[in-house]
């Protein structure tokens, strides 16, 4: 009995007209392919992209230099170096951060106790040579400063869940 | 002995001894901050209470004696709710911003604040400020409310230090450590209150900001300076030695280093470092390769043994250079067939080379000089050259210990000296001759007393007469069970060091007391076993002296600047100008460049293997921490390759294990070391010259020189912090005031102090507490480079 079976279904191409079915909904569903980069995905507010340095409003920079965010990055993606500076407080003299290194993890931004270094939701940065990627410190500074009410204001949605 | 049983375990402890201290005995871990080993108890910070049972009350541990059956729990419900409620006090008033902070990271609070803090702060009020204050260049105190109030520096001070420099002002809230007014913490063990310091309030400044204590990786060493040898621990970041702290070692530095330990690194990445070896041609100087420079110094070294004879060429090393060092030097030297090798640089009375038994040193392990009831300290800047021995003495001496001083300057040991003897250096023999004499007329006939007295030279004691100093100190020895008779660097630098030395001796024999010989620098026990002596081995020459004296065509200098490091710069300087080579190894671009033909760049201490041999004979090896800067190369290799290219046979060290496998192979180290001397023979026991009737020629003084603790040798004359403390003051002529008047000086004036045809000018100061006759003039300073002997003689004439 179930050979018979097998022989019609073969016979009428059942399993062809089933495909095509499928095929025919699809060709009449709405569409969800996202036209990038005219169309963009949502962001949740958690999202981990381009690192930024940020600022406080008076324009002096958060980042206390403690090296926490570099002893913590599972990928050795972070490179400080400190000084004091003139008015006797530690400062970064360099602030590096590799992106082919980096792994996105957010140890960084979960470190910090300043909330000094972010990954805000920039992700389509590139770059043309391998040394294009390599981050310093006024690089993610310009990013903080182009993005700090976007950045201000994820951290502010974020807030209630910590 | 009593027990306690402390969690459960039972522990056996000394009567008297608390239950913190059971506690570590049973391998308990309990909190606390005030408490310190080395230390009195405070039992202020109150981290360490614990829950004894019978106790209405938790204790605590560090200050409450152990008693027979006593129960401790230190994990217990009331136990833990004690310290976790003492911590949140403690946190009240502490800032809470650790990344902030120098100490994150090796914070004693901040690792017990883990454990025992809470995960919040309850407290919302305003915490407490205390203003920063300047105490020094070496220690910060920028971050005063980080204070905790656990007086562990101020402790350090009175107790380790000799001297209270910081203490708590003020109670309760308004309570904070601060020095006296104005005043900065001079002490030269300053450094450990860092160490000591549980939270971030005392930070060193020197390395203030610039490495967290995670980044650091930690090496061993040995300290390259005084005679002791303390343990160090460097740590290295990114090549670079970023700080140095101590190791604990209770047979050598304790927990302790001296702050030219501790901050004597900051000289190693100098910008006067030689980082390429260098010929001099037409009077210009060419950097060149490391082949071309040692062919070169072959080359001349060859012609100059085939022209004039190899008894021309001599070899001058420090004794902060290690013990492979000093061997291969002398190997090197006798090699080509020169006796002439010195590592003695100040020193200049040589009689008793080829009397000594063995190699001078301590004649006791340090740390037997705690036991110690008795002191004679005979020629010694003893804090300033020896900071941790200084600190056994003044232990011994709290303990009951006495201390008695001969020596020319009067200089404060913070301890009690039961005696003291301030002569002028050319009365010093005497004064120990008096000293000899009492003892002699105290114990009867000498014959029959001690078999060490030479009974030949008791006819030169005859005319001595006994002041009643001598007396006093001579019985102060006689009275003691344990005494010791200490010779310092003064007294080995001293003209008349064989004499006195043997005066010593017979001294100590009489009390039965140990004699030793307080090294000047890391290797000056070393350099004896290593052969780097003139006398040594069959290949006789020239000491240091002598080889000045006489110049001679080729000069090596192993870490030698002899402008600062010899016993008579104007000397020294004349006999390298004449010479035809002079080849500098050293770490560090210096007057050399003047003089000297070749400079070979070496290793300094942290980046070489090496060893070196303590006062006490204790051979403490260490290996390189990082990498030597730019070309420079280990001194061992450098002089490897010497031997290898003047074809000396023996020169194939593929380590400087090897290299000192060979030469302890001659014999136990310890049997090696003897503080005897052969036939000495008294002269000279009369007043000294310039004190002869009292009045001296007018203007004209007897030198005395000491060796200011941060110019003494070429690492830590480079150490920038150190170099701005105030110790490294810039030198000063000290008179005693009478000479001053006469002068027509006063304190503050300027005077033309000439000797040996040079003059300099310098400040005179008033030094109530020096002999008549003498000034003071400090060596290894680049101002008093000019004069001449240490101990020679010099005018004083308004400028």
């Amino acid at each position: 009995m179930e050979k018979i079976k097998e022989f019609f279904k073969t016979f009428l191409l059942v399993e062809l007209l089933k495909g095509m079915a499928l095929t025919g909904r699809y060709m009449f569903a709405r569409k969800i392919t996202v036209q990038f980069p005219e169309e963009k995905t949502p962001q949740g507010f958690r999202f981990r992209g381009l690192h930024a340095q940020r600022r406080y409003a008076n324009g002096e920079e958060r980042c206390i230099g403690c090296k926490l965010c570099e002893a913590v990055c599972p990928a050795l993606a972070i490179k400080i170096e400190v000084a004091e500076r003139e008015d006797g407080t530690r400062r970064t003299t360099q602030y590096d951060i590799d992106l082919t290194k980096c792994i996105f993890c957010g140890f960084c931004e979960e470190s910090c106790p300043v909330d000094a270094i972010v990954e805000t939701r920039i992700f389509e940065y590139h770059g043309e040579k391998r040394g294009d990627l390599y981050y310093t410190k006024p690089m993610l500074l310009a990013v903080g400063d182009k993005h700090e009410a976007q950045i201000a204001k994820d951290r502010a949605s974020d807030a209630k869940y910590r | 002995m009593i027990n306690i049983e402390i969690d459960g375990k039972l522990v056996e402890t000394e009567r008297g001894s608390t239950v913190m201290d059971a506690a570590h005995k049973a391998g308990v871990y309990i909190p606390h901050f005030c408490y310190h080993k080395k230390l009195s108890i405070a039992a202020n910070c109150r981290m360490c209470l614990v829950e004894v049972e019978k106790a209405p009350k938790p204790l605590p541990a560090c200050a409450t004696p152990a008693a027979e059956g006593m129960k401790v729990h230190t994990h217990s419900e009331l136990a833990i709710k004690a310290q976790k409620g003492v911590m949140e006090f403690l946190l009240i008033n502490h800032p809470l911003d650790c990344p902030i902070c120098d100490q994150g990271g090796e914070c004693q609070l901040q690792d017990i604040a883990v454990g025992y803090g809470g995960g919040a702060s309850r407290y919302t009020e305003e915490k407490r400020m205390v203003n920063p204050k300047q105490i020094g260049e070496l220690i910060s105190t920028l971050e005063m409310s980080r204070c905790i109030q656990c007086t562990r520096c101020v402790r350090f001070g009175q107790e380790i230090a000799g001297q209270m420099e910081l203490g708590m002002a003020n109670r309760s809230e308004h309570a904070e450590i601060m020095s006296f007014v104005d005043s900065a913490v001079d002490s030269e063990l300053s450094g450990n209150m860092i160490d000591l310091c549980p939270v971030g309030a005392l930070t060193s400044k020197p390395f203030r900001y610039t490495a967290r204590s995670w980044e650091l990786s930690r090496r061993k060493s040995v300290s390259p300076h005084d005679g002791l040898g303390a343990n160090l621990a460097l740590h290295v970041k990114e090549n670079k030695v970023a700080r140095v702290v101590p190791v604990e070692n209770e047979a050598v530095n304790e927990c302790w280093i001296s702050d030219k330990d501790r901050f004597s690194y900051e000289g190693l990445n100098s910008p006067e470092r030689l980082t390429k070896p260098m010929i001099r041609q037409d009077n210009k100087w060419i950097e060149v390769d490391w082949a071309v420079a040692l062919e070169y110094v072959a080359n001349g070294l060859r012609q100059i043994a085939g022209s004039a004879g190899a008894e021309y060429i001599a070899a001058l090393a420090t004794p902060h250079s290690t013990f492979e060092e000093l061997y291969l030097l002398q190997k090197l030297m006798r090699g080509i067939g020169s006796g002439n090798v010195d590592f003695r640089l100040r020193q200049s009375d040589f009689s008793s080379d080829g009397k000594l038994t063995g190699a001078p040193w301590l004649g006791m392990p340090v740390s037997e000089i705690n036991a110690c009831d008795r002191f004679l300290i005979v020629g010694s800047f003893l804090r300033k050259d020896h900071p941790l021995l200084a600190q056994r003495i003044r232990q011994a001496v709290k303990a009951g210990g006495e201390a008695n001083v001969v020596h020319a300057g009067d200089d404060d040991l913070l301890m009690k000296v039961a005696n003291k003897a301030i002569v002028a250096p050319a009365d010093m023999v005497n004064q120990l001759a008096q000293i000899l004499k009492a003892l002699i007329e105290d114990q009867g006939a000498p014959s029959t007393q001690s078999s060490v007295l030479n009974p030949q030279s008791l006819p030169a004691l005859q005319g001595i007469e006994i002041t009643d100093t001598a007396l006093s100190i001579a019985k102060s020895l006689a009275a003691g069970e344990r005494a010791a008779v200490l010779l310092g660097n003064f007294a080995q630098q001293h003209p008349q060091a064989g004499q006195l030395a043997w005066l010593a001796e017979q001294i100590a024999g009489l009390c039965s007391a140990k004699f030793g010989f307080l090294g000047e620098a890391a290797n000056s026990t070393g350099g004896y076993l290593a052969g780097a002596v003139p006398f040594a081995a069959t290949v006789q020459g020239m000491n240091a002296a002598q080889m000045l004296e006489n110049p001679r065509k080729a000069y090596l200098l192993l870490n030698a600047e002899v402008e600062l490091d010899m016993h008579n710069p104007q000397l020294a300087i004349a006999a390298m100008r004449k010479a035809d080579m002079v080849v500098a190894m050293s770490a560090f671009k210096h007057q050399a460049m003047d003089y000297a033909d070749v400079l070979l760049p070496i290793a300094p201490f942290t980046e070489t293997s090496g060893t070196f041999v303590n006062a006490e004979g204790r051979a403490q090896s260490f290996k390189g921490a990082v990498k030597p800067l730019g070309d420079a190369r280990p001194a061992w290799k450098v002089l490897r390759v010497l031997g290898n290219l003047l074809d000396v046979a023996g020169f194939d060290y593929n380590t400087s294990e090897a290299v000192r496998d060979e030469c302890l192979s001659q014999g136990a180290l310890a049997d090696r070391l003897d503080n005897h001397m052969d036939d000495v023979e008294l002269q000279g026991i009369q007043p000294g010259p310039l004190l002869q009737g009292g009045e001296a020629q007018p203007g004209k003084f007897q030198r005395v020189t000491d060796v200011p603790i941060y110019f003494a040798d070429a690492l830590v004359r480079r150490a920038a912090s150190l170099q701005q403390t105030n110790d490294a003051a810039p030198p000063v002529a000290m008179l005693h005031g009478d000479e001053l008047q006469k002068l027509g000086l006063q304190s503050g004036d300027l005077a033309c102090v000439t000797q040996g045809g040079i003059s300099v000018q310098l400040t005179v100061k008033i030094d109530g507490k020096l002999p008549r006759g003498v000034v003071r003039v400090p060596a290894g300073h680049p101002a008093t480079s000019g004069l001449g002997a240490m101990f020679g003689e010099l005018t004083v004439e308004r400028a």
